[in-house]
């Protein structure tokens, strides 16, 4: 598994690099971008893994969101994939923005023409961090993951099917409730087919209620104003009665005034980074 | 002798002290460099006050300086060097100020014995004047006395000698008188006359040849000197050379540390060279308002000794007492000597345990001075426990304490035992029972007169109830501008350092809480968190759900909690401006805001239901609480 870097850039310290390679997963090459601390000069460093949402590429969160100050005085890495697949030239997969490219909804597709590529879930799960702790200065048994919307979305998910493996989780505007919301009934019945019960095993609401693993801590903010939960596409409301009977522990937070951007990525990104650096840092 | 020039002249230095001058003369050369001491004198004197070499005062800029000079001290070329010599300095100048108090003390007490002496020779000399005049007087009363009678003598001899003579002239007259008569008759011609006068005549010259002529002095010449007792002009002159009584004695101003709580020791002095077989010491108390007629006022006590010092005893603590001195001898009493006030030592004063607070940087201690009237200062004194909890010696005491409470800085993480003692002219008194303190976590105790009145507290002060039953109104009546009125809560008492703070509170699913910090000047009819002054965590309990609300302003982010916290963890730290909120059985972080927090606050607590919680400190704050 080679790497090539594509750009890399001082910043805050540390260094914010892109790197591409070619994903057995994914069957295309797949960009990520890498920020390393200055502590990963010398010693291993924990691992966040940032998913960003619908029409993101690994350009956004680094030009946008600004964790590196954070990152650095933490000295934690943050991964920060693609989407989706790309170039893999499916026949419909540019013709929405929020299903085929850039909105690979971190599911392992079992339909047609997409089973083939669109295996987002094992990309960020399995090969990412193999890759990641194979080529760079990555503790293995520290890492935790954190998104928004779609993002948001996969972090929950990945945490919450694999008990143990995030160190904790956090998500900016998640879709909690995919099932539910109409972007999560459009993308899994293009990528998972009719039967909804396949569904549920991509749907964070649904896990959280059959959750058995170590403790959860999960941090969430919601922008008040954000146009997508009143379009209910975000569904927040069930998250929250699921793990409070579940009792799972859930901070979720309503933030007035805020909306859907990267503005609102911005203004809350060092409490999240403060939140993972709790537990990777312990 | 001029007292000035004992002021500016130097005293001897007494061998005693000799060893400390190597010790003390670096640090002296060091202060003259760097800071002139006030006077140009030596700082030895007679006087010398047991003072702690590591004394220092109220937690302030200055360092506490070491107690000896390290051996590889003074290079010179470094004298300039800045924290060493800085606390050198304190130390020399706090010794010097100590000095410089007890010359002033001393020299005070030599102008007293100045005047006594000066006092004493005016009176001998005024004794011994008048002793003079006396016999003086006496001399000349005497001679007057002489004097008056030998002139009476003379009167009566003159008086008597000139009778005498009047009664020899009439005689003389009466005899010549017959003499011419009989020499008429004789001589007279007519014989019958003659005859006729002639047996008469004959006859009184037969009488008057038969008298006998007196002619003896009535007196006699001689004076009569009778011998003159001089005896009393004799004692009188002899008791000059008597023993007189003797002068007053000088008694001495009082020694630092020689009281107790209820006895005092007492020294005088005599100078001259009188005789004396015994003392007698005399006191009473100085009462406050001492009536102006001398009917109320206390008794006099006496104590004869024969000794320069004496030890009174079952006296009172923390009392002013007036004693003066006399001294006998076989001839008489002397004047009694001025009268010098002493005072008892204070009583110990009574540390006020649940007025304590701490932290892990710091204690207040606050106390009961133990005394009705005023004393002087206070000393606080502790040691640090070892780890095989023996009691270290004192390892700090802090001196001139104005009030009776002390914030003390320490070290983090561990035990002390810290006592007081009040202190007045006549010393400290015993120490006060100790208080521990554990520098491990805050900890603090609540202020039970802000509790509203529906509040209760339990004995060891760290449960509070909120109980159903209705209140009696009279209750309310009891309420002042401290209580709060409104919100069932009540203020905990934290330290004033602006460090960090953590404490935690129990509470249960079905408590309606309020739990955060307020600012001490809070309005107390105000609810926690609807005001500027006051920041808390709210717990609410709907029909349907559990809601959870950060106030402050009477505002609060939106928050949604999964699951109920029943221990929270609440961290303040001043100086990030952060009081932060967590659920402490998930180490889960809830909330924090964010204030600089101008004024000190104190934690609060108030319940919106009948219920309780337990407040929980004196913990370790966990590493996550202040991240």
């Amino acid at each position: 598994m080679s790497l090539t870097q594509v750009s890399s850039n001082k910043c805050a310290g540390g260094f914010q690099k892109v790197f591409e390679h070619e994903s057995t997963e994914l069957r295309c090459k797949m960009k990520f971008a890498v920020y390393l601390p200055p502590k990963a000069e010398t010693g291993r460093c924990p691992v966040l893994y940032w998913l960003s949402g619908l029409t993101c590429t690994e350009q956004n969160f680094i030009t946008k969101a600004g964790s590196q100050v954070l990152a650095a005085e933490h000295g934690i890495i943050i991964v920060a994939p693609d989407t989706s697949p790309r170039g893999c030239n499916i026949e419909g997969e540019d013709e929405s923005w929020d299903f085929g490219t850039g909105a690979g909804f971190y599911v392992d597709a079992t339909e047609d023409p997409w089973k083939k590529n669109y295996r987002m879930y094992s990309y960020i799960t399995e090969e990412l961090p193999k890759l990641i702790n194979s080529n760079f200065p990555s503790d293995p048994d520290r890492m935790s993951v954190s998104g928004h919307s779609m993002g948001g979305h996969g972090a929950l998910i990945c945490a919450l099917k694999n008990p143990g493996k995030y160190k904790t989780v956090s998500a900016f505007a998640p879709i909690c409730n995919p099932v539910q919301s109409p972007w999560g009934q459009k993308a899994f019945s293009g990528y998972l087919g009719s039967d909804r019960d396949t569904w549920q095993a991509y749907d964070a609401t649904v896990l959280a209620a059959s959750y058995s693993g170590p403790p959860l801590d999960v941090l969430i903010d919601q922008g008040r104003d954000d146009q997508f939960l009143s379009a209910n596409q975000l569904l927040p409301d069930n998250l929250i009665a699921v793990c409070s009977e579940k009792k799972i522990p859930v901070v979720f937070r309503l933030q007035p005034g805020y909306d859907h951007s990267y503005f609102f990525i911005y203004s809350f990104m060092s409490d999240h980074i403060k939140h993972h650096a709790k537990f990777l840092n312990a | 002798m001029d007292l000035f020039e004992i002021r500016g002249g130097t005293l001897d230095v007494i061998a005693e002290e000799a060893e400390h001058q190597d010790l003390s003369r670096d640090s002296t050369i060091m202060a003259d460099r760097e800071a002139r001491p006030p006077r140009g004198v030596s700082t030895f004197q007679r006087f010398s006050v047991g003072t702690n070499e590591s004394l220092h005062f109220e937690p302030c800029e200055d360092s506490l300086p070491s107690p000896t000079p390290p051996e590889d001290e003074l290079d010179d070329d470094n004298v300039f060097r800045e924290g060493e010599t800085e606390g050198e300095i304190v130390t020399v100048r706090n010794r010097l100020q100590g000095k410089v108090a007890e010359m002033e003390n001393f020299a005070g007490h030599l102008e007293e014995i100045f005047l006594t002496v000066e006092e004493n020779f005016g009176r001998q000399e005024q004794h011994l004047e008048q002793h003079y005049n006396d016999v003086l007087l006496t001399l000349s009363q005497r001679y007057d006395e002489r004097a008056a009678g030998l002139e009476e003598e003379k009167k009566g001899k003159l008086e008597a000698l000139y009778k005498q003579l009047l009664a020899c002239g009439r005689a003389m007259d009466a005899s010549k008188e017959l003499i011419e008569t009989a020499q008429k008759v004789y001589r007279s011609q007519d014989k019958r006359l003659f005859l006729k006068a002639v047996m008469p005549t004959i006859k009184r010259i037969e009488d008057f040849a038969k008298e006998e002529v007196e002619l003896t002095l009535s007196t006699s010449l001689e004076f009569n000197t009778p011998l003159s007792d001089m005896s009393d002009v004799k004692t009188m002159m002899d008791s000059i050379n008597v023993v007189p009584a003797p002068s007053a004695p000088v008694i001495n101003p009082q020694m630092p540390n020689s009281a107790s709580q209820t006895s005092l020791r007492v020294c005088w002095s005599l100078f001259s060279d009188d005789t004396v077989e015994y003392y007698e010491l005399y006191y009473r108390p100085v009462l406050e308002d001492t009536p102006a007629d001398s009917s109320c006022a206390p008794p006099v006590s006496k104590v004869k000794v024969k000794e320069t010092h004496c030890t009174v005893a079952d006296l009172l603590p923390n009392a002013q007492y007036e004693l003066w001195v006399t001294a006998t001898n076989t001839t008489g009493i002397s004047p009694a000597s001025e009268k010098a006030l002493y005072m008892t030592v204070p009583s110990p004063p009574v540390i006020k345990q649940r007025e304590c607070t701490s932290c892990p940087e710091a204690a207040l201690i606050r106390w009961e001075s133990g005394n009705t009237n005023p004393v002087d200062s206070y000393t606080v004194e502790l040691s640090e426990m070892g780890t095989d909890a023996t009691e270290n010696a004192i390892t700090e005491s802090i001196v001139a304490v104005p009030t009776c409470q002390c914030v003390i800085q320490l070290q983090t993480g561990r035990r002390y035992l810290i006592s007081v003692r009040a202190v007045n002219i006549g010393g400290p008194s015993d120490r006060s029972e100790v208080i521990t303190v554990s520098t491990t976590g805050t900890l603090f105790y609540l202020l039970e007169e802000t509790a509203h009145s529906c509040l209760s507290i339990s004995e060891d002060g760290f449960t509070i109830f909120y109980g159903d039953e209705e209140l009696p109104i009279s209750a309310m009546a009891l309420d002042d501008n401290n209580t709060f009125s409104r919100c069932v809560a009540v203020l905990g008492d934290l330290i004033p350092v602006r460090g960090r703070h953590y404490w935690e509170v129990e509470v249960d699913d079905g408590t309606e809480f309020r739990i955060g910090v307020a600012s001490e000047d809070m309005e107390r009819n105000s609810y926690l968190g609807a005001n500027n002054t006051s920041w808390c965590m709210r717990h609410i309990l709907t029909p349907s759900r559990h809601k959870f609300e950060f106030l402050h302003g009477g505002c609060s982010p939106d928050l949604r909690i999964t699951v109920n916290p029943v221990r929270v963890g609440v961290a303040l730290d001043y100086e990030r401006g952060t009081l932060s909120f967590f659920n402490v059985d998930l180490e889960q972080h809830l909330h924090t805001f964010h204030c600089n927090f101008p004024k000190y606050v104190q934690p609060c607590f108030g319940l919106d239901n009948p219920g309780a919680l337990t407040v929980h400190n004196g913990i370790e704050a966990p590493e996550y609480a202040f991240i």
